[in-house]
């Protein structure tokens, strides 16, 4: 067993391990935050309780996952110095300092409010607390920002050189700002919105299927689709916004994902492959089936191209991506899955103009509801591929053309790594088993609809005007 | 500039420290706690206990990701030099703060309670046990090549030094959990908490008095540093003050003080961390590199003290304002939930 004595491979497996499980759990809390500010705010501004019993429901969810999230971030960090210290030693100026921003300006932020936002419901006003839930959103989001800029700045990197080993900063903004930054964080927070609008989106639907609070879970199915009909086309847009940039700054990558070993030169047109089997030992594809025209129309809007597209063959072999298959479906899982959300998105938008989604008929659309039910996990197929695609892609650099992967692994006896590696895999697995299981758990039991609305009890106590008309604006719902 | 390029590392160090005190401190009561909790008699007690850290945690373990992140930023060649030496007791740290943050979450939908609390308390005994073979580690020094890089050995961390100061610190924890249960809970509980208190400071006690006469006899470059001249006369009162400190405790624990023991036993621990902190200046990778040799470039220093100096005082305001919202005895928060 080669890999089992490979320090650095077993590195790279630990690294995406955790990164591919860690992602799973702040991906919906991420979302889910700025749900939660638009049901809190419903019901500061309506005064409907069942926005309030919505807030309280999903938050549930939330804390659940927050709580893996923050567990399984840990290592995440840990990992720079103890599995890739010279790359800590060598690009530390800047990455340190992005790291370092991520946890005192965001991540602080979103752990110390969330007590309030979870557990101090009768203990602020409940402006002070929609306050707190923004906090969190905030928070939560702007650690998106600063893990984004970290990694785009890997992709791209900018606004300094190295100097012997060392790269030095000459100017932060610029490095902060490097090409792929913006792209790359709206890509990513659509990513996380989009991903937890259909996780709530599918559990509603659970419900309607299963006759189980129709009116509640309607209401949060709307919610849900009046956000993602500007969401889902955005995703696509910044998604080939994104696709354009690595066309143009990492060639090695935009080869890679489109199985493309020759290069075709400007002012002829060049195909896209659907279905591709990759063969790297005979630098060709074993099999193709391509749209003639295809990658023209995607990269350019025409036929023929106006510059060439660099093949895998242009580069020696050690500087080309490895697993070109593996980039190559990722990928197309990716992009798949993203029109696929708009598809379902539209059909629903439809049936809601036809006014077939209300509270009272809106049961006997089960197909619509059972692809809503199916679609919950493909937001995180889709991102996980996509970061696959990503950093694979990035391969062999671990800062694109500056710091190879393999020069920047600590040398660590493999056994150690083995070690850690193996602790974390079992650890991780029953996390995920348990953690599917309780989450399936709170929602098996669903939406507590009798607790009592906050505010009258302490409304003397802060004496805002909003709290005190509470009693009198009540719809008689139960 | 020369004065600049010493002041910066100079500044950091000190933000480090109290990034890493604030640590100590309020995930030391936390993890203090769920040590306790395994001692505990009965699911409610326990239930308590759990419910005493519910909306604190998150952020207490926070400091130690900032913490993390400002010695990164601060000081990569330490970062990546004492984080790669100290592989295997972080890692196992990670492991355990892992345990009883899931353990937390879980624990509250599940049905078998028990197996959760177990996991709650033994992740914190582990990750407690395992950060004071990490300072252990820390402290007897790391091998380093003249570049710092790590040369030593992967069992280098494991010695009877570091074992003395890994129980000496797990105590200190259940310490510090003891008098903030005290602060948090009353009647029979705290009655427990008030016996376990009073316990703890006698085994911290002694494990503090074994380390302070182990150090200077064990590692040549502590007796060097601790019998120099001026310094001795800050290093002989610290033990001294740290028995008063220890001396009043005990006696407010016998008056049934609340605030006080708690307050005393915060500044043991402050006056603990700065007689570390005393001892390892200007190293960062005792005993060789010193914190200039690993700071980064003055203008990624200047950069992150920027952002990160203003944003202290408002962090710190936001904790204590989340601990006022929260303040109060334990029973209390049942109310509403």
């Amino acid at each position: 067993m080669d890999i089992l004595s490979n320090t650095v491979a077993l590195s790279r497996i630990q690294f995406a391990f955790t990164a591919i499980f860690h992602m799973i759990w702040p991906v919906l809390t991420t979302g889910m935050s700025i749900y939660l500010i638009v049901v809190e705010g419903l019901w500061l501004k309506t005064k409907n309780p069942t926005y309030y019993h919505h807030a309280r429901f999903w938050s549930k969810l939330y804390l659940l996952n927050f709580g893996i999230g923050v567990a399984s971030g840990l290592p995440m960090g840990f990992q720079f110095g103890t599995n890739w210290a010279p790359l800590s030693e060598s690009v530390g100026d800047f990455l340190g300092s992005i790291l370092g921003f991520e946890g005192s300006m965001a991540f602080m932020l979103e752990a110390s409010f969330l007590g309030i936002m979870m557990f101090g419901w009768e203990r602020v006003n409940p402006v002070i607390h929609y306050l707190a839930t923004i906090c969190v959103a905030f928070g939560a989001n702007l650690s998106t920002f600063w893990i984004l800029v970290a990694n785009s700045w890997f992709q791209t990197p900018s606004g300094g050189e190295m100097v012997d080993g060392k790269f030095v900063v000459s100017d932060y903004f610029q490095a902060i700002l490097n090409p792929f930054m913006v792209n790359s964080f709206l890509h990513m927070f659509l990513a996380t919105l989009e991903t937890s609008l259909f996780v709530i989106g599918a559990i509603s639907a659970w419900y309607i299927l299963n006759n189980r609070h129709q009116e509640f879970f309607s209401k949060s199915l709307k919610i849900i689709l009046a956000i993602a009909i500007f969401i889902a086309p955005a995703q696509v847009l910044i998604g080939h916004a994104s696709g354009d940039q690595v066309y143009k700054y990492q060639p090695t990558k935009l080869a890679a994902i489109e199985a493309q070993w020759e290069t075709v030169p400007a002012g002829e047109s060049a195909k896209w492959n659907i279905i591709a089997i990759p063969n790297e030992k005979a630098e060709k594809n074993d099999l193709e089936i391509a749209i003639p025209q295809g990658l023209g129309y995607i990269l350019e809007f025409k036929s023929k191209l106006s510059e060439p597209v660099l093949g895998l063959k242009e580069w020696q072999p050690e500087n080309r991506p490895p697993m070109v298959g593996l980039i190559f479906y990722s990928f197309r899982i990716m992009a798949g899955i993203g029109f696929f959300l708009v598809g379902l998105m539209l059909w629903t938008t439809l049936q809601w103009l036809r006014g077939k989604l209300k509270a009272e008929n809106i049961h006997q659309q089960k197909w619509l509801l059972r692809t809503w039910v199916l679609s919950a996990p493909l937001g995180y197929l889709a991102i996980e591929s996509g970061w696959i695609v990503r950093c694979v892609g990035r391969q062999p650099w671990t800062v694109y053309g500056q710091i190879r992967t393999t020069d920047a692994a600590s040398h660590l006896p493999p056994g150690e790594v083995l070690f850690s590696l193996t602790v974390i895999t079992v650890l991780y697995s029953v996390l995920f088993v348990s953690a599917m299981y309780f989450g399936s758990k709170i929602i098996r039991k669903g939406p507590d609809l009798n607790l009592p609305i906050p505010g009258s009890d302490i409304s003397t106590v802060i004496a805002t005007e909003s709290v005190s008309h509470i009693p009198d604006s009540r719809p008689l719902e139960t | 500039m020369d004065a600049l390029l010493h002041f910066l590392p100079q500044v950091w160090f000190v933000i480090l420290g109290l990034f890493l005190f604030l640590y100590v401190l309020l995930d030391g009561f936390d993890l203090g706690v769920g040590i306790l909790s395994l001692t505990s008699s009965d699911e409610q007690r326990r239930s308590l206990l759990m419910t005493s850290l519910g909306n604190v945690w998150d952020a207490n373990e926070t400091w130690l990701v900032l913490m993390a992140g400002a010695l990164f930023g601060a000081f990569p060649l330490a970062y990546g030099t004492i984080l790669n030496a100290l592989y295997l007791p972080l890692m196992v740290m990670v492991v355990g703060l892992i345990l009883r943050a899931v353990a937390f979450e879980f624990r509250e939908h599940s049905d078998n309670k028990k197996f959760w609390n177990f996991a709650f308390g033994i992740g914190s005994f582990i990750a407690s046990l395992f950060q004071g073979f990490a300072l252990g580690g820390v402290l007897a020094g790391i091998k380093v090549d003249p570049a710092g890089h790590f040369i030593g050995g992967m069992w280098d961390w494991l010695s009877w030094q570091s074992l003395l100061t890994a129980l000496t610190l797990v105590q200190g924890y259940v310490l510090i959990g003891s008098t903030y249960l005290i602060l948090k809970t009353g009647g029979k509980l705290q009655e427990t908490h008030f016996k376990t208190a009073k316990l703890a400071a006698w085994t911290t006690l002694i494990g503090a008095i074994l380390i302070t006469i182990t150090t200077p006899i064990v590692y040549e470059n502590a007796r060097a540093r601790l019998f120099h001249q001026p310094e001795v006369y800050i290093f002989a009162l610290i033990p001294i003050l740290g028995m008063l400190l220890i001396w009043l405790l005990l006696q407010s624990l016998n008056r049934k003080q609340e605030v006080a023991a708690f307050v005393y036993t915060a500044l043991v621990f402050l006056l603990t961390f700065l007689g570390l902190g005393f001892i390892a200046f200007p190293y960062i990778i005792p005993p060789t590199i010193t914190i200039y040799q690993a700071a980064s470039s003055p203008s990624a220093m200047v950069f992150m003290i920027t952002f990160i100096g203003v944003l202290i005082p408002i962090m710190l305001f936001y904790n204590i304002y989340n601990y006022f919202v929260f303040r109060g005895k334990v029973i209390t928060m049942e109310e509403g939930e």
